[in-house]
């Protein structure tokens, strides 16, 4: 069967990604160790949530039903997580068939999630050797953006904290399941949270990229996908490819994935707690993502002015040299026509650039050259955002 | 009329998408085209449209096949697929959260993102559903209670330009009269859903320009 090919990442990507990466610079601006920004949203149906990690993006729904237990664990309950590449995170997956990738996938989030004990399978347990609940965990993914596996982990994690499943009662013979609406529904009891934190390798291990990116993960020469909850307990650890590591660069990996495990639940915890806010506000459940959009559109806001400055100094220069030609202009409105600074975003502003008419006031290349750096725009918020945004800006303009 | 919101270009990969929120039903779409197509798909004339629909829990079932197939319908008469010959369209909707009025959500979602993806299209689709109870009342875009009480549903998909019917789709027993008085109550929604639809777009490109 013909099938529609996965793009492939050209010689030249390939290079440039390797070459920066040399000079200790990633091509969406992030240090070595950093991830990108984790948004956890519940919707109404309980034990449903979009996970969005950068730009991948996961939607996962938690459903029951009461099913015969496995003979071999007559008193257990039945877990299932279920990866779904959809075609709409990238053409050449197809729906309804396993590819390589979304096997490994499932064996990835079954080790972490299943094999840890995470969920007290025992307390789903109705009828010894008759009835039991069987969760399904089914994970969509939307948007293929790089490091499916972390993104995957965290939404069925908090999608199988945040369900709930309807009460029953029992007269011995009989078994029945009331609504939501008639008794309120029991959670799921979760033991610890397992969450799979991943690592790309390139150079043999000598370099090691957190939360790689699409290209960074077609270009690495392997991963390292480690599974651990917040007590640092390893829950599943994966290396895949081909790298020659050593074991001290596998043992600083756990260690700092610890780190992020602990944020990462945190976070989740904290997503949790809001949710419930939320219902006993009483509040209409809509996905609101609000952050997420404000974020998308500063982004694209961000291109637009820095897009403008570039056209800009090419303007300038054409002026400069005409006001030097004609009288050599004094420079001593520069600091009257650096624009206007308006604020954007948390802990960084824009400096819009000054109107047309007084464009060609600064009066040396290198002073126009200094103004497209938009240091001097930033104001300074919180400390950390305040480098992050500065050092996004000085590469975009790069 | 309830509340209705809209963020396009929700996802990267995607050529365009849109993330549509209907009362409390949301929808994804992602639209990919044109691109390499199937070749038992191929098509030499025009571009086959491929739409697939997700569940988001568990796997895509008859009533899911269903949805695929009634939204693949309003794609082929609304996009001009004669324009990229052998190639194909794929539309993809995700089911977020279904609160009553999910196809009117999915279609609403799939004009969005095939706008935001620059394909060509004959005209702009709305759809609207609503539904009639026990008493014979007709709902406008019903909350899921009226939806699941309801003796008939109905959904109806207009064209922008002269609000033509595009696509009709009931359930339930009715008279041709209440046939006809839905049909007219949801005309009149569908405005709202093409106005809707400016100020979209119209925030779009004021965000981009």
């Amino acid at each position: 069967m013909a099938k529609i090919r996965e793009s492939i990442i050209s010689n030249c990507e390939k290079k440039f990604l390797i070459k920066g990466l040399e000079e200790h610079r990633r091509l969406d601006g992030r240090a070595f160790d950093e991830f990108r920004e984790l948004h956890i949203e519940f919707s109404k149906d309980w034990g449903c949530c979009y996970v969005t990690l950068g730009k991948t993006a996961v939607l996962a729904q938690v459903s029951c039903e009461i099913q015969q237990p496995k003979s071999s664990r007559p008193s257990e309950g039945i877990l299932i997580i279920n990866v779904e590449l959809s075609p709409m995170s990238a053409p050449h997956f197809e729906p309804g068939r396993q590819s390589e990738l979304s096997v490994q996938l499932n064996r990835i989030l079954e080790k972490c999630i299943k094999d840890s004990k995470a969920v007290d399978l025992e307390s789903l347990c109705i009828k010894v050797n008759e009835k039991v609940w069987a969760l399904k965990v089914n994970v969509n993914v939307l948007n293929h953006e790089g490091n499916i596996a972390d993104c995957a982990s965290i939404a069925a994690l908090s999608a199988l904290a945040h369900f709930r499943r309807p009460d029953i009662s029992s007269d011995g013979e009989e078994i029945v399941v009331h609504t939501y609406a008639q008794r309120d529904p029991i959670p799921t009891a979760v033991h610890h949270y397992p969450v799979c934190v991943t690592y790309a390798m390139f150079n043999e291990g000598a370099v090691i990229l957190a939360d790689p990116t699409l290209l960074e993960e077609g270009v690495a020469d392997a991963h390292l996908m480690i599974g651990l909850n917040a007590y640092k307990e390893l829950c599943g650890l994966h290396l895949g490819g081909n790298a020659l590591m050593t074991p001290q660069s596998i043992l600083q990996c756990t260690s700092k994935a610890a780190a992020r495990a602990s944020v990462v639940i945190q976070q989740i915890k904290e997503a949790l707690e809001k949710d419930q806010e939320r219902r006993n506000q009483n509040k209409e459940f809509i996905f609101e993502d609000s952050v997420q959009f404000d974020k998308a559109a500063s982004a694209s806001n961000l291109g637009f002015y820095l897009d403008k400055w570039s056209t800009k100094q090419q303007k300038k220069r054409k002026n400069v040299k005409h006001v030097k030609e004609e009288s050599g202009m004094e420079n001593s409105t520069e600091d009257s026509n650096k624009g206007t600074v308006e604020s954007f975003g948390k802990g960084s502003a824009v400096l819009l650039p000054p109107e047309d008419d007084n464009n060609w006031k600064t009066s040396s290349d290198e002073e126009s050259e200094s103004d497209i750096i938009p240091d001097d725009c930033l104001i300074k918020g919180d400390d950390k955002e305040y480098n992050k945004s500065k050092t996004k800006k000085k590469k975009l303009i790069k | 009329m309830s509340s209705i919101n809209c963020k396009l270009g929700v996802l990267s990969r995607p050529d365009g998408s849109a993330l549509l929120t209907q009362g409390e039903t949301t929808v994804m779409a992602g639209i990919y085209g044109p691109i390499e197509v199937k070749s038992q798909k191929l098509l030499i004339n025009k571009a086959s449209v491929e739409v697939c629909y997700r569940p988001k829990a568990g796997l895509p079932g008859i009533g899911d096949k269903f949805y695929e197939s009634i939204i693949q319908n309003i794609c082929e008469a609304a996009l001009v697929s004669v324009l990229y010959p052998r190639s194909s369209i794929l539309v993809v909707i995700q089911e977020m959260q279904n609160y009553g009025g999910l196809i009117a959500c999915a279609v609403n979602a799939c004009c969005l993102a095939l706008l935001s993806s620059g394909i060509d299209m004959k005209f702009l689709i709305a759809s609207v559903s609503c539904a009639m109870d026990n008493q014979g009342i007709l709902h406008l875009n019903p909350d899921k209670i009226i939806w699941q009480n309801a003796t008939a549903t109905f959904v109806f998909v207009f064209d922008s330009t002269v609000q033509r019917i595009v696509a009709s789709h009931t359930s339930g027993s009715f008279s041709s009269l209440q046939y006809q008085d839905a049909l007219d109550l949801c005309k009149n929604g569908s405005k709202e859903v093409f106005e809707f639809y400016k100020t979209v777009i119209a925030q779009e490109i004021s965000h981009e320009s």
